[in-house]
């Protein structure tokens, strides 16, 4: 590669272009479903990276993956229905993620429970729900398996679906971040000086649903919640302000998608563990040296101020 | 006292009275179990009325990611005979064996084909299940079937020799059937034009096929369903269509259609239809036997091919 | 005249182990009152009761027309996560909720304001720090600050000067000296008794029932304080039902 780095590579038109195109632009200007792909992982990470980031501060950063268990009877029940039918499947499996959201984030509420025992112990319930449903048909098609997408087949309707949901996400968190960040940060104030802590945060658990639960549809778990938890921990690391971090995580995540699609095709790595290993590497690479708080800093702080 | 103790004999002996017709019904039918619909299509032929055949990855399932119930060890235990596929395509059933306690002999189908060695691609098996380097789907060759069909008949006398004269009349009649096929299948590939031979599948069942008839398939997967695609195997496909300029895509019953789709669309090929791989269809569908799951697959691709 | 807060045979506790015991009284509307006690003596239950957290479990308060967004309450161990990341200025600024709601900008007047309120408390130049660097009484001034913003009619401290440096408490007794001028009520639960005599009016102490209420010094005696550390503290629990109160006759 450093070799051909002066010399460009010579295209079947007899043009030569430099090599930074060829490996960093042509793929997707030749293919297709690389455009797609890209502009999928990119409406991804817009909508759940700011998801992401508040799941973290919130401690919820296991969610998606018990997400992706609860939503099996929902998926099930659209089976019995309508047989394979991705549609229905899916529709199921939100209506199923939306319940045991809203179910375990009541009771969490409402009782000493904290949120994390509780998604627990309705995500359990669900799951084994779901596996009960998928045998009574008898047949044994790994169902989520069926569901679960891939990002190098992206038609119309799901890139659809995933800009619909990133627009949604957007919108929704502009209008509740207040009472989200208050909800964090201080919720015993929030709720004497307003009642919209709890419909603030059901609304961002049905955002976190609708976010997963349209990424395993496309996605796949592996790069859904990869997308979602990642980037975030890893924009920890280098602000201390949460609407900074906010937008590093996004940003993360959408050169992740870029950089993996990248590697996926020129090293042949498949495409979803390609993406979630560069989002991976930036993790590591914030947990080492991340200004704010990050290890090398930790060891060697340097000289300290005059005030 | 002695008053019960008369009762409880008496009702003892019913019972025993009672069984003891259903029991001997039982017994005239020899009790066999085959992992999966194809395979037990070929010992229904084989055997005909002397065997009760219970089948465990139905029609439609997928016995690459089976997960077995524990009424499979029940079946099990309760067989003479266990017929399997081999050549690693059913990763899960030593260990079903072993825990069953079964005293059935287990036949291996596969005893005495050629195995074909899986194709070099960059897939990954993230399910722990070692193919050993071999593609399993060896049935996909009426000749192969034929050597399946022998193997049975011999299982199958050893374990009822009583029933010698049925087991050999069925089998030279399944056989005979059998060679009628494989001409037809080599006449219908005849018909297509030696230019148009080539076809994409969504996975790699299709080695024996090609070996035997001539036909080419190309997958963008590995050979099991759990394999996840890279971009690079997704490109070289597209290339490979576009260059030789494929005319047909074909999905198949038992795997994600959405990547064959999105190479359709991009390379401007047909899609084809319906081909089925590693799984019969029920009584309504249109392979609900194997051979007519080989007719019904060699018409499609005939169809797709020739126009 | 009318009351800020009417107490009438308010029992609050937890687990029906009542916690205050059959409190009756009013708060005059702008009073200066400390509430003191022994622990577990019920301060903080009462307060908690007051501010709406906490449902009576018998009798009730009567808040006139006070709506529930006119207290204010600083809880003793505020549940804050200090290790979110958010500055002095956004947490000061949260007190404009009133103002501002869930999507009100903060005008050009509202910045004003913050700052001010954040200049009052002697945290000029924090503006940018992230609270997780704070200390206790640099904390506990940007609570004062955004206590200040909300610019309540009631206002309840629940021990702000525990842990914290001489000088924060004296600039802190500042500001509410400040309210108590702007005719709000403001009640704080203090353990100093030297800072209760030096700066408030009036006292309520409390052993889980009023042990006496009115002004400092005939509250603040030997014998009273004796007398409330004889009560009870522990929770009794081979307790039976209570029939005292008003509601036995």
């Amino acid at each position: 590669m450093l070799m051909l780095a002066g010399m460009g590579t010579l295209r079947r038109s007899g043009r030569r272009v430099p090599p930074m195109y060829e490996h960093l632009v042509a793929p997707f200007a030749e293919f297709e479903f690389m455009r797609r792909a890209l502009v999928g992982t990119t409406a991804l990470a817009l909508g759940a990276g700011p998801v992401g980031v508040f799941l973290m501060l919130r401690r919820m950063s296991l969610v998606g993956d018990a997400m992706a268990h609860a939503i099996l009877p929902g998926a099930a029940v659209g089976f019995l229905l309508s047989g394979l039918n991705l549609f229905a499947m899916t529709a199921g499996g939100l209506v199923a993620g939306f319940v045991v959201a809203l179910l375990a984030g009541l009771v969490a509420r409402a009782t000493e429970l904290k949120e994390d025992a509780s998604l627990a112990a309705f995500y359990l319930v669900s799951l084994a729900l779901g596996v009960m449903i998928v045998s009574i048909k008898g047949t044994n098609v790994d169902l989520l398996h069926v569901l679960f997408g891939t990002v190098l087949a992206l038609d119309d309707a799901t890139l659809l679906l995933l800009a619909a949901i990133a627009t949604v996400s957007l919108v929704v968190l502009a209008i509740v971040y207040r009472p989200l960040v208050l909800e964090c940060v201080d919720p015993n104030f929030l709720r004497s000086v307003s009642p919209a802590g709890a419909p603030a945060h059901i609304v961002f658990l049905a955002l976190v649903v609708m976010n997963l639960v349209g990424g395993f549809h496309a996605l796949g778990t592996l790069l859904a919640v990869g997308i979602m938890m990642l980037p975030a921990a890893a924009a920890r690391f280098w602000a201390r302000d949460i609407t900074a971090i906010i937008v590093l995580a996004t940003a993360m995540g959408i050169i992740s998608g870029y950089a993996g699609l990248l590697l996926s095709f020129h090293a042949g790595v498949p495409s979803g563990p390609a993406i979630i290993l560069v989002a991976g590497a930036f993790y590591a690479f914030s947990v080492l040296f991340g200004r704010a708080g990050g290890l090398l800093r930790q060891l060697f702080p340097g000289r300290h101020l005059e005030a | 006292m002695i008053r019960r103790r008369h009762l409880l004999s008496l009702g003892a002996s019913l019972a025993l009275a009672l069984s003891l017709p259903a029991g001997a019904r039982a017994q005239d039918k020899l009790p066999v179990v085959a992992t999966f619909s194809i395979l037990g299509d070929m010992v229904k032929n084989v055997g005909g009325d002397r065997v009760a055949v219970t089948t465990l990855v139905g029609p439609g399932g997928d016995a690459h990611v089976y997960a077995p119930a524990p009424n499979d060890a029940k079946t099990l235990a309760a067989a003479k005979v266990v017929f399997t596929n081999g050549l690693g395509f059913e990763g899960w059933i030593s260990r079903l064996v072993k825990a069953s306690g079964t005293k059935a002999a287990v036949v291996t189908a596969t005893r005495g084909v050629t195995p074909l060695k899986m194709a070099e691609r960059g897939h990954e098996h993230d399910h722990g299940h070692d193919h050993g380097g071999s593609d399993p789907h060896a049935w996909q060759a009426v000749g192969n079937a034929k050597i399946y069909v022998a193997n049975i008949r011999e299982a199958l006398i050893k374990a009822d020799p009583d029933g010698r004269a049925v087991y050999e009349a069925n089998a030279t009649r399944y056989l005979e059937a059998l060679d009628r096929l494989d001409a037809q299948v080599r006449e219908a590939v005849a018909a297509i034009p030696a230019d148009r031979r080539q076809v994409i599948t969504t996975h790699d069942a299709f080695g024996y096929f090609e070996r035997a008839y001539g036909l080419d398939f190309v997958a963008p997967q590995g050979v099991s369903t759990e394999a996840e695609a890279s971009a690079k195997d997704v490109a070289r496909i597209i290339a490979q269509v576009r260059k030789h300029k494929i005319p047909a895509v074909f999905l198949e019953n038992v795997s994600d259609p959405r990547l064959v789709k999105r190479i359709a669309e991009e390379t401007g090929a047909k899609i084809g239809g319906t081909l089925y791989s590693d799984a019969l269809t029920d009584e309504n569908g249109p392979a609900p036997t194997y051979i007519e799951m080989m007719r019904h697959n060699i018409r499609a691709l005939s169809l797709a091919l020739e126009s | 005249m009318t009351a800020a807060l009417t107490f009438r045979d308010l029992t609050l506790g937890y687990d029906r182990h009542p916690a205050v015991h059959h409190l009756d009284g009013a708060v005059a509307p702008g009073s200066l009152l400390a509430v003191v006690g022994p622990n577990g003596a019920g301060k903080s239950t009462l307060f908690k009761g007051i501010a709406g957290a906490l449902r009576p479990l018998s009798g009730g308060i009567d808040r006139g027309r006070l709506k529930a967004r006119e207290i204010a309450y600083l809880p003793q161990i505020a549940e804050i996560d200090r290790s979110f990341p958010i500055h002095v200025y956004d947490m000061v600024a949260m007190g404009l909720w009133r103002r501002a709601g869930l999507f009100g900008g903060i005008g050009r007047d509202d910045r004003a304001a913050v700052e001010a309120a954040i200049a009052a408390v002697g945290l000029t130049g924090f503006e940018d720090r992230p609270i997780a660097t704070l200390s206790g009484g640099q904390m506990q001034r940007t609570l004062f600050a955004r206590l200040l913003l909300q610019d309540a009619r009631v206002i309840l401290l629940d021990e702000p000067f525990t842990a914290i440096d001489a000088k924060t408490t004296s600039d802190l007794l500042d500001l509410v000296r400040r309210w108590h001028s702007e005719a709000r009520t403001v009640m704080v639960i203090l353990h100093d008794m030297e800072v209760v005599k030096a700066n408030f009016p009036e006292t309520l102490l409390l052993a889980r029932e009023a042990v006496a209420w009115g002004t400092t010094a005939d509250v603040l005696t030997a014998e009273n304080l004796l007398r409330a550390r004889q009560m009870c503290e522990a929770f009794d629990s081979h307790a039976h039902a209570c029939g005292h109160g008003h509601a036995a006759a």
